[in-house]
């Protein structure tokens, strides 16, 4: 099965659709959407309305519904120099 | 015969304002033995804002010496200081009591990774204002496993995060770290056959986000110490946008810190 979900950039704006296996996995989702956006290396993370998600969160169990908007957003590291 | 009052007199009190916000544990601030690790840009915000706000015993953490680049975020460092060879945190420490005499700012020259649970009990209240994610995890590890409240900051550019981590319920940041984190690390730390070395990317900065982000931090430490709920769980915000999201985190069954053969003392 597989399910359509909409990608939001958090620093952009920009909207990208994925299609999804039950069995991908949120880090999944990370990766081809930053190598997809040619992000810059960094830390990210995934929100679902008010729920960050954590990356070995499978599409199954999230129960995901078709063209659910996600949004990918910047882990911020820095702060001591 | 009653209390004696005279014109002016509550103006004389340092923390006059601050008592009126009636669910501040003021007396507990005070009491309260704080850990700042970084002495860095968030640092600097960090210990002025506790400072000001009435915590009497603040400990400050850092290995690094002054930079001048370091002058356009930190507000307790002087022009000259990266010629004097001093260490941030005995700066930092100086500089902050001269904003309180009676506050004891005790500036700590070493490694976060030299900290550990026994260190760290002897805390209320942790503020982790690092930059990198290996320091992070290992605060965050020993911290939760020494059942001391962590509140954890970082910038990068205009946008910002902050944690509150309170052992033994809610969830830590290595429960809301993914694969795209231990990427970044990994790049840190390359072995070359030899050693590992540690590589520091100049991350971009400014003085507004840090500055925000470390008065959140302050604010969530003090609502902790009054026992009022803290955020849940990590803060995001977009100096850009004009945003600032609180968003939900679930502890990860399978992080070392919860999960089955867990570190943690719950």
């Amino acid at each position: 099965m597989v399910v359509r979900v909409r990608v939001r950039n958090a620093e952009t704006g920009a909207t990208v659709d994925m299609e999804l296996e039950l069995e991908n996995t949120v880090e999944e989702i990370i990766e081809g959407v930053s190598a997809y956006w040619e992000k810059d290396p960094g830390a990210y993370v995934i929100r679902r309305g008010r729920r960050l998600l954590r990356g070995q969160q499978k599409v199954q169990e999230l129960d995901v519904q078709p063209n659910e908007e996600l949004e990918l957003i910047p882990d911020p590291e820095g702060g001591n120099r | 015969m009653g209390d004696l009052l005279r014109p002016g007199e509550r103006d004389d009190d340092r923390y006059d304002r601050t008592r009126l916000i009636r669910w501040v544990d003021l007396e507990r601030v005070q009491r309260a033995r704080a850990l700042v690790v970084g002495a860095g840009a968030l640092g600097n915000e960090a210990v002025k804002d506790l400072v000001l706000f009435g915590f009497r015993h603040v400990d400050v953490l850092d290995m690094d010496t002054v930079v001048r680049s370091n002058l356009s975020r930190c507000v307790l460092f002087r022009e000259g200081d990266q010629r004097s060879g001093r260490g941030k945190a005995e700066l930092v420490a100086e500089r902050a009591m001269e904003l309180d005499p009676a506050a004891e700012v005790r500036g700590l020259h070493g490694r976060v990774q030299a900290l550990g649970p026994d260190g760290l009990r002897a805390y209320d209240i942790v503020l982790g204002c690092l930059d990198n994610i290996a320091a992070r995890l290992h605060l965050n590890a020993n911290s939760y496993y020494a059942s001391v409240p962590y509140v954890d900051g970082g910038t990068e550019g205009f946008r910002g995060r902050v944690q509150v981590v309170v052992p033994p319920t809610s969830p830590c940041l290595q429960c809301g770290m993914n694969r795209s984190h231990l990427k970044v690390m990994e790049r840190r730390f390359s072995c070359t056959g030899q050693e590992a070395v540690y590589y520091r990317p100049n991350l971009p900065a400014e003085i507004t986000t840090t500055s925000a982000i470390a008065a959140i931090q302050v604010r969530e430490a003090v609502k902790v110490l009054s026992r009022r709920a803290p955020i849940e769980h990590v803060m995001h915000y977009d100096g850009l946008a004009g945003t600032c999201e609180v968003l939900s985190l679930e502890v990860d069954p399978g992080c070392p810190n919860h999960g089955a053969g867990r570190l943690s003392q719950s």
